[in-house]
């Protein structure tokens, strides 16, 4: 492995101590170029936040803006009682795994009974994949949209808003596609018990709750990763099967997959080439194709049991390779089974290359696309000093002195969720249970939990920014400012009192949406367009429009 | 936008018909003749559907001269008398009847046994390895046809350039390059009803982001009002099909006339991408008539309704038809078909090597058979794209498109004419 000289020993041990020579400091002081107390708190609401509602930044200000990152660093300690409430809309969170495992079965034995009665029916029916009204399926999607729109609530109401923001790092981080399979079941589980709890607790802990977790291992194929000629205890006498992944559908035959007589016959790379590129070390981390198979092989066996058994994670002696590997110089002897693959995270979880790697991604999420070098060295250290301690990492970002620079404020674009959600809040909108405030998220290029490559939704502007997209968000924004954001409740009138003088409009909208970052040339504009409305109403839409669909609001 | 280079196209174009040169697409020998110097300098343009779901690439090109494939379909076989047939041993489903006149023509061909390396027959990998070209490989973030416009940006210059139908950019087309998903033409741009209200909505975001930002987001909004301008004057609600094309009714059928209005329009096509659903027939897939042939009369009715619509223009067209994997030979206890193996694929438009079922022919004998039961694979999808992708839109840098795949011009399978 290249990457552990490169990261470990000295140099490690000098980030070590620079960053707790600066914790003292103010973070606004650190830098030739100081931010205001309140610059200071747009700053931090609109990174470790999904941006302030109104009110939030004086208050952030008056309070310190360090006082409340450390509030923000123990979210168990703030209370979160308004959304609490609002939770209790989502009948998903009331499903156990059981329930869920029982809501995929009895959609699977409904399409094969329409299916069957539809065999026995016309020739011109429609096709099997079209058209599917059942309650099951109606079930199903709906699911699928009470998850995307939990998810949404969440970022706009919670307390806890680093919590949130570090739960869709890591939703991303470890992605998974809900659209595949027994997925749109598994992922209510995945991100409730897998993600939620550990968001910032160990990265190995969460690392091997990832690997542990039924989504991931259906996702991933590893579920059906078997030593090669190995043979269930058991053989099915199904003779017909299906034609989707069968892990769900025929219950007994928890190792059939595509069709008619697939055994599974080896070992599946996928998960294990996942973990090493994208999940620990990262691309450059040094891992050869001979240490992707000998993860394989470790991981062989990791499996999910059959739904009527709750389809969670289950260990199959039976599959597992028990011969010698080596995974990056480190030997993992014969004779070994489940346990060795917790060795094995726990050793990349803490690997450099890791530490190096997901602290760049971190950094990149919360200073600048491009991080520069110190932070996130500032943060691997800290890593190191605590074990893989999110907490200790991510204080170990906003403490450091690129977090503050000014070159890095205002420096990144919002993605498409980051731009709604900051929207809602911007206007203090009221978000229903339905699914259409997660769909405008969709329709502006992020349908959540939907991203179909192992890599989640890119951090990078490029990613997001394209003619298409951005004339989508300036859509959304018109709808916002007409009081027509689909799925929330905003009240324009205690935001924005209309007035017919358009100077204390702009002033107002850019003090209660913008938190005061309005450009002048966009005031200017603003102020053109108002120059020949008469109606107060009118002028008040048009400005709050530009304002959130126009280029200040897009940069966080 | 480079005004000069659309002036320039178009008195190119006026040049050739004062020269007296017959329609190029109807008329080839004329046109292999003058093919070197009368080859106008337009944009080359493709088109491509994915048939989401794996369509039967068996009852599509129907191999009628084969005993087996009566043997194996006692059902949903088509039989000998109905098949459109092309060459004695394939011919095409009777549903894509509208075909026959472009294969006739020689511009439309099809690729047997074609396919993906990679084993998987789950639609979920299939479809993702298609789009991203790289079969096995899941962590590719972005598809071949982006990085297929970042590493030729010589088309690079209009907002139009890879467009996506549908409400969310595909996977395909996924990745840094800039590309647009339309969901539908005439609602493209800011959603406000009044027409003066609009106008002047767009012009004020217009000023805003003109004179406020840099880089990417002054670039993305200007490609965007560009685009919206270059639409409005293309006037996409007055479109009328040329030629008496007529489009079936339907999402397919649509999306194919909103492309040839974009190409007609001269707005900079280069990349159109459109797909459908309802090709996985497990159950009841039906013969000549069905489920399938529903779906396939769709399919070549839109085809030759585009084929129809943009007439000439064609010379410069391909639509490439692509499919996650085929479907087994043997049908099942439901009257249809599992998930399969290799299929079959359309190449349709005036650069094609048309006429001529393309490909290596494994047979359905159970010994050629892969894993024992489906079509082999004997044409690695990415010989046909990327063939496509140098012989008909120039592309020099295969190898950044298609990762870790050494593309070589003998095994293309000869879908485009040298």
């Amino acid at each position: 492995m290249k990457a552990v000289g490169r990261y470990g020993g000295q140099a490690v041990g000098l980030m070590v101590a620079s960053t707790i020579a600066l914790t003292a400091i103010p973070p606004y002081r650190l830098t030739a170029q100081v931010l205001s107390p309140r610059d200071s708190a747009v700053h931090a609401l609109n990174r470790l936040a999904y941006g302030p509602r109104p009110g939030d930044v004086d208050r952030v200000a008056q309070g310190g803006v360090m006082t409340w990152i450390e509030q923000q660093l123990a979210p168990e300690r703030i209370d979160d009682a308004r959304l609490a409430e609002r939770e209790r809309r989502f009948d998903l969170l009331s499903y156990s795994r059981d329930d869920l495992a029982r809501l995929y079965l009895d959609a699977q034995r409904a399409r094969r009974e329409r299916q069957q009665a539809q065999r026995a029916d016309s020739m011109m029916g429609p096709p099997a994949d079209q058209a599917d009204q059942s309650p099951e399926r109606l079930r199903a999607r709906r699911l699928a949209g009470e998850l995307q729109e939990l998810a949404v609530v969440r970022a706009a109401l919670s307390e806890r808003q680093l919590q949130e923001v570090m739960v869709d790092f890591w939703t991303n981080h470890f992605n998974v596609f809900l659209g595949k399979g027994a997925d749109r079941f598994l992922m209510p589980s995945y991100i409730e018990e897998t993600i939620r709890p550990r968001a910032l607790g160990k990265f190995s802990d969460l690392l091997i709750a990832t690997a542990r977790s039924p989504a991931m291992l259906f996702y991933l194929d590893n579920w059906e990763s078997v030593a090669p000629g190995s043979q269930p205890p058991f053989q099915t006498r199904n003779g017909e099967l299906g034609t989707r992944n069968t892990l769900f559908r025929l219950p007994r035959s928890a190792f059939r997959v595509g069709s008619a007589n697939r055994m599974p016959k080896g070992i599946n790379e996928n998960y294990a080439r996942e973990l090493l590129e994208l999940h620990t070390l990262g691309v450059d981390g040094g891992y050869t194709q001979q240490d992707v198979i000998a993860v394989a092989r470790i991981f062989t066996g990791w499996s999910i049991a059959p739904p009527p058994r709750g389809g969670g994670f289950e260990f199959h002696d039976w599959a597992h390779d028990r011969g010698a590997k080596t995974v990056l110089g480190v030997a993992f002897p014969p004779g070994h089974g489940e346990d060795e693959a917790v060795r094995l995270l726990a050793l990349l979880a803490n690997s450099p290359a890791t530490m190096h790697h997901v602290s760049r991604q971190l950094c990149a999420r919360f200073v600048a696309d491009d991080p520069p070098d110190g932070c996130v060295d500032a943060a691997a250290a800290a890593w190191q000093r605590s074990g893989g301690d999110i907490r200790e990492v991510l204080r170990a970002i906003f403490r450091s002195p690129d977090f503050w620079a000014p070159q890095n404020v205002r420096a990144k674009v919002k993605t498409p969720l980051e731009f709604v959600v900051s929207a809602a809040r911007a206007v203090g909108a009221d978000p229903d249970s339905t699914a259409r405030l997660a769909q405008v998220v969709a329709r502006l290029g992020e349908p959540l939990y939907l991203h179909v490559a192992p890599d989640g939704y890119a951090e990078r502007q490029e990613d997001w920014l394209n003619s298409g997209a951005l004339l989508a968000r300036m859509n959304a924004a018109v709808a916002i400012a007409a009081g027509r954001l689909p799925g929330a409740a905003v009240d324009l009138d205690a935001l924005v009192p209309a007035t017919a003088d358009k100077d204390s409009l702009i002033a107002a909208v850019n003090d209660r949406l913008l938190a005061g970052t309005m450009s002048e040339h966009t005031k200017t504009v603003i102020r053109d367009q108002l120059s020949d409305i008469s109606d107060p109403k009118q002028a008040r839409a048009l400005a709050i429009g530009l304002a959130l669909g126009g280029p200040d609001f897009q940069r966080q | 936008m480079t005004i000069s280079r659309r002036v320039f196209v178009k008195s190119s174009g006026l040049a050739l018909f004062s020269l007296g040169l017959d329609p190029l697409f109807l008329a080839r020998a004329a046109y292999a003749v003058d093919r070197p110097t009368a080859r106008p300098p337009d944009r080359r343009i493709l088109v491509c559907l994915f048939q989401r779901g794996a369509v039967d690439g068996l009852n599509m090109i129907v191999p009628h001269g084969e005993e087996l494939y009566y043997r194996e379909r006692p059902r949903i076989a088509v039989p000998r008398a109905q098949v459109v047939d092309l060459d004695g041993h394939f011919g095409l489903h009777p549903a894509l009847a509208a075909l026959k006149p472009l294969w006739d023509n020689q511009s439309l061909a099809a690729v047997h046994a074609i396919g993906s390396p990679d084993a998987t027959r789950s639609h979920f990998d299939a479809q993702d390895y298609m789009e991203s070209g790289t079969p096995g490989l899941k962590a590719t973030p972005d598809g071949w046809l982006n990085r297929y416009c970042r590493h030729d940006q010589e088309h690079a210059d209009t907002p139009f350039r890879a467009v996506a139908f549908g409400p969310q950019l595909p996977r395909i087309l996924a990745g840094s390059a800039p590309t647009l998903a339309i969901d539908d033409l005439q609602a493209f741009g800011l959603r406000v009803p009044q027409p003066a209200a609009r106008d002047r909505l767009t012009r004020a975001f217009e000023a805003l982001y003109d004179g406020a930002s840099t880089g990417l987001l002054a670039s993305s909004s200007q490609e965007g009002f560009d685009a919206v301008r270059q639409l409005q004057q293309a006037n996409p609600t007055q479109y009328q099909p040329a030629h008496g094309a007529d489009y079936p009714r339907g999402r397919l059928g649509r999306a194919f006339l909103q492309i040839a209005q974009l190409i007609k329009a001269d707005v900079g096509v280069q990349i159109a991408f459109l797909d459908g659903t309802g090709w996985d027939t497990h159950v009841n897939q039906g013969a000549s008539e069905g489920q399938l042939a529903v779906r396939l009369k769709e399919l070549g009715d839109s085809l030759a309704a585009f084929a129809t619509d943009l007439g000439e223009k064609m010379r410069d067209v391909v639509v490439l038809t692509m499919s996650e994997f085929g479907r087994t030979i043997r049908e099942n206890g439901n009257v249809g078909t599992d998930h399969g193996h290799a299929t079959a694929m359309f190449a349709l438009g005036g650069p094609v090597n048309g006429g001529k079922v393309l490909g290596k022919w494994p047979g359905l004998d159970p010994a050629t058979r892969f894993e024992g039961r489906d079509l082999a694979v004997t044409t690695d999808f990415r010989d046909l794209f990327g063939e496509i992708l140098t012989r008909h839109l120039g592309a020099r840098e295969l190898a950044a498109v298609f990762p870790g795949f050494t593309p070589d011009p003998a095994r293309f399978p000869g879908a485009i004419r040298a």
